[in-house]
């Protein structure tokens, strides 16, 4: 029933001549407020303007539109747009020029793609819009769209128009495959035609709240019928760490069937139904018949209402949801599961399933500018090279908090540990040198761990209880004094996502979701061993990390990783080290860490 | 678009030299228009929000019959009692005992016809709760104004004139369900008017006051919704989907709540001689006495004029009709018939009357039975040759039959 707003290649345009006489200037009385919002409005369509983008193929022929966001030249559009003009593109802008553009990051099931235009000079900030929040947005709201509608313009001059935001929070069901399924979005009446595809769609101060992508036709034919639909902006800025990092992103499923217990009752209560053994949800103790009250802060009043909340966030995020068991309310914090490799059950008469969604960016042709130095193919990632930007900018920042490249050897650490039923004195050795590697930890009783020879996986869980702590401070010492040469198996930016770290005070939080801190990640796998590490999107600080030691496992305690949180940083010999780790595992506090003394590269 | 520049260029210089007269009474014209276009009461500042907010806790998302065929089986209505009346469109949704509604707060209840009228395209409806009667207090209790429309408020205040603001609020694509808002879309009145429902090109039962709107609001599932003003105050029902076949162009349409009709009915009259005698009487039926009456249980259908017989005469002998489409070929005209006055020809080829096509002799006689009248005016249109020609008919009475012997009667 919907459909997309690309504009065919050979679309014929009719463009009306409407004559009209041209109006004496009679005298004629308006309100003043009018005049004010026309005012305000002509000035926040002229302040936009400049950062509206025509997407188009290699050598100018238009396919959609787009939206820059920042200065350097990152731009915002629909994956289905870039799906035509494979990972090379150009884009117009209102100035009447043509730049060079590329593909970043894409998320087909959300059909958002960041690509990028290159400056015609070196170094040149491009005009940008501010991101709003849509959130705010109401139904009957202004709006404006802004874009290039059926190619119309050949210099590039956005086209604008203006109308309410019919509804908010709307769901519409994916375009076969399950791609393209957009969740929450923001319903308009504010005409977008095919071409508008991609195109901002703002408040009338001019700030960004979605990316017009597609509309509700049926029978008057694939031109605006009053129904149109923007992806909201609040669901890609959870998704901007994936497309700037260059991912091929997913979003999410909890792992459950969720729907109403009764669709022909008065007010059914939503439930969990058909959990999978092997998702997260199962692990942390949700079952089948919960009732599901709230997802991620939103209330779950209906199926719908549940589609929303969920399909705003990536694959292997962590959010808080609170369910109802019998008489009971409980919060768990659980990370979602992937979407997209998820095994499909055939439509029935459909076309027969085929293998992974292909990648649609190909090999691109020969020749090129600029840009097709900045494109590198690799499975999972829609442009590695974008990947490879992000992550050693995220690293460069981290180095500020002190090198411990220099320092490769001997890590000892000492101080007092606490755990629930006992405490005492802290040692940990970390000792890694060219063929052999050796973690010591002492709270009382002493264990060892050699991760490179120790393959079992009930030692490398050890100690007990702790989902594998030494070989987490392993990991750590592996991450901060090689770097990407210390993980073999991967060593990529994973995009933004929250981290919850428990009050450093030791205190048990108010809710599980007052926790959230928003992270950059580094995903790392050395060996069988996969880490997540997370840094604060504020000033790079490794906030914590989690080591899991069978990431793929059936069983519960072994697929829980370790988790690692960091606090209270202090200087030694100008490198930032934490002053107390809190340490988990599977929803468990296991002990809390006090060092007091860093001895590295003994 | 140079020459158009020129032209828009020249007016007011050329008026300025040659036509003063013209200028001053052209320039107040326009004044006028443009102060009847111009939104000067509603500051267009003023977002819909509040009023969209407050507006979808009066009206109801309706699934009933369809499904299939590109008949919706979804729709809009509007609450106009304290116990769940509604108000909505005379469509084939209604044609079910399973009728649904979904209120703003995510409930979901069954409904029951009360009375349709056909001749207004609308049709009250009544929430009823499981187990109760219809008649019996289903505790809605609703409160007017904020949990339904006052619907004599409505009336009293009258209808909106061409250049008003308006909100639509709809169930446009089935978008929402259970709690789930309903879209709104906001135009202005282009038109108070008849609905100009000539047959064949609107297929359409109703022929009363519309308002004609600007904005893209009669979408599947938007029948039954309802048109506001920028305050949020009820002015009209939205209509169905509609086409105009000739122009091809899909109408945007209301049913104004002060809205009324005219319809034919048959009185008995005693003619001079004292004699009963049928009658023809045209009569009116307004939207606000239909809801007065339906919401006391009172109302009743009225009656309506069915062209029943043979429709209207043409006068057209067609080639022998031996196959189940034999084509509407004209083989002859009856000498002075309409058919003849107004020109139609031995072998032209009837396609199109009032533009409907007329695929064979037997369609063509089911149109006229159904859609004509003696004294109607239609319009053929004939392929001559390789041309298409229009021909406008202007229908007669059938002569009368010659009496054929009537069979013996059955033997008993």
């Amino acid at each position: 029933m919907t459909r997309l707003l690309a504009p065919t290649l050979a679309s014929a345009v009719l463009v009306a001549a409407l004559v009209v006489p041209a109006a004496p200037a009679a005298p004629i009385e308006v309100d003043k407020a009018v005049l004010d919002a026309q005012s305000q409005r002509i000035a926040t369509i002229k302040k936009v303007h400049p950062a509206i983008v025509a997407v188009c193929m290699q050598g100018g022929q238009g396919v959609g539109s787009g939206v820059i966001i920042d200065p350097e030249g990152y731009a915002l559009t629909n994956f289905h747009v870039v799906q035509p003009t494979g990972p090379l593109m150009q884009a117009g802008l209102a100035d009447g020029k043509l730049y060079d553009a590329v593909v970043c990051g894409i998320d087909k099931v959300g059909d958002v793609a960041l690509i990028r235009l290159l400056p015609k000079e070196k170094g040149k900030p491009f005009p940008f819009v501010a991101l709003g929040d849509s959130d705010k947005v109401r139904a009957g709201d202004w709006s404006l769209a802004m874009g290039n509608p059926f190619s119309l313009a050949m210099d590039f001059t956005p086209t604008v128009t203006y109308g309410l935001v019919s509804g908010v929070n709307r769901y519409q069901p994916p375009e076969g495959k399950g791609l393209l399924e957009y969740t929450d979005c923001i319903q308009i009446e504010t005409s977008i035609n095919p071409g508008n595809s991609g195109g901002p769609l703002f408040n009338m101060q001019g700030e960004l709240i979605g990316i017009n992508g597609r509309g509700s036709f049926e029978k008057r034919g694939r031109v605006n019928s009053g129904v149109g639909y923007a992806i909201s902006i609040n669901q890609i800025k959870n998704f901007m760490g994936h497309l700037r990092a260059g991912i091929d992103s997913d979003h999410a499923t909890l792992g459950a069937a969720v729907g109403s217990a009764n669709e022909d009752s008065q007010l059914p209560p939503v439930v969990v139904k058909q959990i999978l053994d092997e998702s997260d949800a199962f692990r942390r103790g949700i079952a089948d018949g919960d009732q599901l009250l709230v997802f991620a802060g939103r209330d779950v009043g209906s199926t719908n209402n549940y589609k929303n909340a969920l399909g705003i966030y990536p694959r292997e995020w962590r959010v808080p949801l609170t369910v109802r068991r019998k008489n009971e309310r409980k919060e768990f914090l659980v990370r979602l599961m992937g979407n997209m490799d998820k095994e499909k059950p055939p439509v029935p008469g459909g076309p027969p399933p085929k293998g992974p969604a292909p990648v649609p960016v190909p090999v691109p042709k020969g020749g090129g500018g600029e840009n097709a130095k900045m494109y590198q193919a690799k499975p999972g990632y829609s442009n590695w090279y974008f990947n490879v930007l992000e992550r050693d900018k995220l690293l460069t920042a981290f180095k500020k908090h002190g090198d411990f490249s220099t320092v490769p050897g001997v890590w000892v650490i000492e101080g007092a540990y606490k755990m629930p039923d006992r405490e005492g004195a802290l040692k940990i050795d970390v000792v890694e040198a060219k063929d052999t590697a050796k973690v010591t930890l002492k709270m009382n009783i002493e264990t060892t761990l050699e991760p490179l020879t120790q393959n079992d996986r009930a030692l490398q869980k050890m100690p007990l209880g702790s989902g594998g702590l030494m070989m987490a401070m392993y990991h750590y010492h592996r991450f901060l004094t090689l770097g990407e040469k210390g993980f073999e198996g991967g060593f990529a930016h994973g995009g933004n996502e929250p981290f919850y770290p428990y009050p450093a005070d030791g205190s048990v939080p108010k809710s599980l979701a007052s926790l959230r801190v928003d992270c950059a990640v580094i995903l790392t796998k050395h060996g069988s061993v996969n880490c997540r590490w997370y840094f604060s999107l504020k000033d790079s600080t490794l906030l914590g990390f989690e080591t899991y030691v069978a990431k793929d496992s059936k069983d519960a305690d072994e697929a829980d990783p370790c988790e690692v949180s960091f606090y209270d940083y202090k200087d030694v010999d100008g490198r930032k080290v934490p002053g107390r780790i809190e340490v988990r595992h599977s929803d468990k506090r296991y002990a809390v860490l006090t060092p007091t003394k860093w001895t590295l590269n003994k | 678009m140079p020459t158009l520049k020129r032209s828009l260029a020249k007016i007011p210089t050329k008026q300025h030299h040659d036509t003063p007269t013209m200028f001053t009474r052209y320039s107040a014209l326009l004044a006028v228009v443009a102060a009847v276009a111009t939104p000067a009461l509603a500051p267009a500042a003023d977002p819909f929000a509040d009023t969209v907010e407050n507006a979808n806790k009066k009206l109801v998302k309706v699934f009933g019959a369809g499904g299939f065929s590109r008949l919706n089986n979804y729709g809009t209505g509007i609450l106009i009692s304290s116990d769940g009346h509604i108000l909505t469109v005379a469509s084939q949704l209604l044609d079910t005992s399973e009728l649904v509604v979904h209120m703003y707060d995510g409930q979901r209840l069954k409904a029951q016809v009360i009375v349709t009228e056909p001749l207004l395209d609308v049709a009250l409806i009544k929430i009823r709760l499981d187990g109760k009667k219809i008649d019996e207090d289903n505790g809605l209790n609703l409160e007017k104004g904020k949990g339904y429309f006052d619907f004599d408020a409505a009336v009293k205040r009258g209808p909106a004139a061409p250049g008003d603001w308006v909100l639509a609020m709809t169930n446009t694509f089935e978008i929402a369900l259970r709690d789930e808002p309903l879209s709104v879309q906001r135009g202005v009145v282009s038109a108070y008017t008849k609905m100009a429902g000539r047959r064949g090109i609107f297929e359409f039962p109703y022929s009363g006051d519309v308002y004609v709107v600007d904005a893209i609001t009669n979408n599947p599932g938007a029948a039954g919704g309802a048109l506001l003003d920028k305050k949020g105050e009820l002015l009209g029902i939205i209509g169905r989907e509609l086409k105009n076949s000739l122009t091809e162009t899909w109408m945007n349409y209301a049913i104004p709540i002060v809205g009324k009709t005219e319809f034919k009915e048959k009185v008995t009259v005693k003619d001079k001689d004292g004699k009963d005698v049928e009658e023809e009487k045209t009569s009116t039926v307004s939207v606000p006495e239909f809801v007065t009456l339906a919401l006391q249980g009172k109302y009743k259908q009225k009656k309506r004029e069915e062209f029943i017989g043979q429709g209207g005469y043409h006068g057209i002998i067609f080639v022998p009709n031996i196959l189940e489409r034999t084509p509407a070929y004209v083989e002859d005209v009856a000498p002075g018939s309409p058919a003849d006055k107004a020109g139609l020809r031995p072998d032209d080829l009837v396609s199109f009357i009032d533009g409907e096509p007329i695929i064979s002799i037997k369609a063509l006689d089911e149109y006229m039975k159904k859609h004509t009248r003696p004294g109607m005016k239609v319009r053929f249109e004939v392929r001559r040759g390789e041309a298409l020609q229009t021909v406008e008919v202007e229908l007669g009475q059938h002569p009368p039959k010659p009496k054929l012997p009537l069979p013996p009667p059955p033997k008993p």
